[in-house]
């Protein structure tokens, strides 16, 4: 699946958009961490379809991902 | 509360600074609205914050721009929502006018309007604070310190 990056973490990753498989959003945490160095050092959040998900919640690939370091608008 | 100024998804970024003229166009519009008898207006300004090196070595720079980027998409969604919500709370408000930079914004630059108007002061003044705070809190956007001697740091609203 395609996962958009913003901020720091497209900064890091050297790119804005990563393509990685995971079957949830705990095993997609654990699939960027090897990806992106320094990143579970990082607070982020997940959002599915534009909204955050808190919990490990499955994916079915067709989601639109995106991972998002602290926000700072203001 | 019309459908019009409940549903419609108003795009809030503009490129680069806002302009204070921009402003005063802002609040010439509502001459019309005979039924406003209150503007509130907050503006956000970037910092130049200083910024100490580590152990204090380098010397201190200071932040001399911010380069904002958002995830559109979901930042215009929850715009919508919080904008929904805030017409629920304060069901006297005429309008809300919310704007957002995106690009580099120099300090001393305006970066952010939220611009509510209401027949009385009470609801424009409470719903202009109460969107700010959800703004900075929920919208995904991120700022990227440009410091004076042309490193970087990533802004965090805390």
């Amino acid at each position: 699946m395609n996962v958009l990056l913003f901020g720091m973490i497209a900064e890091k990753a050297g790119a804005d958009q990563l393509s990685v498989e995971a079957s949830s959003t705990g095993e997609l945490r654990r699939s960027l961490a090897a990806y992106i160095s320094g990143l579970d050092q990082l607070s982020y959040a997940i959002a599915v379809d534009r909204r955050i998900v808190h919990q490990d919640v499955p994916l079915t690939g067709s989601e639109e991902i995106a991972v998002l370091p602290p926000f700072a608008g203001g | 509360m019309s459908q019009e100024k409940k549903h419609k998804v108003k795009d809030i970024f503009v490129e680069g600074p806002i302009d204070p003229a921009f402003v005063g166009t802002s609040i010439a519009k509502h001459a019309t609205r005979m039924d406003i008898g209150a503007h509130e207006i907050f503006l956000g300004q970037v910092r130049a914050d200083p910024v100490v090196g580590a152990h204090h070595d380098p010397p201190a720079t200071t932040v001399s721009a911010i380069e904002y980027t958002a995830y559109r998409e979901m930042a215009l969604e929850r715009m919508t929502v919080i904008r929904e919500e805030a017409f629920t709370k304060w069901p006297s408000m005429t309008c809300l006018h919310v704007h957002h930079s995106l690009g580099i914004i120099p300090a001393g630059q305006l970066c952010f309007m939220v611009f509510a108007s209401a027949p009385h002061r009470i609801a424009a003044r409470e719903a202009v604070a109460w969107v700010v705070d959800r703004i900075k809190a929920e919208l995904p956007i991120f700022g990227r310190e440009v410091l004076s001697d042309s490193t970087h740091l990533w802004k965090t609203n805390l």
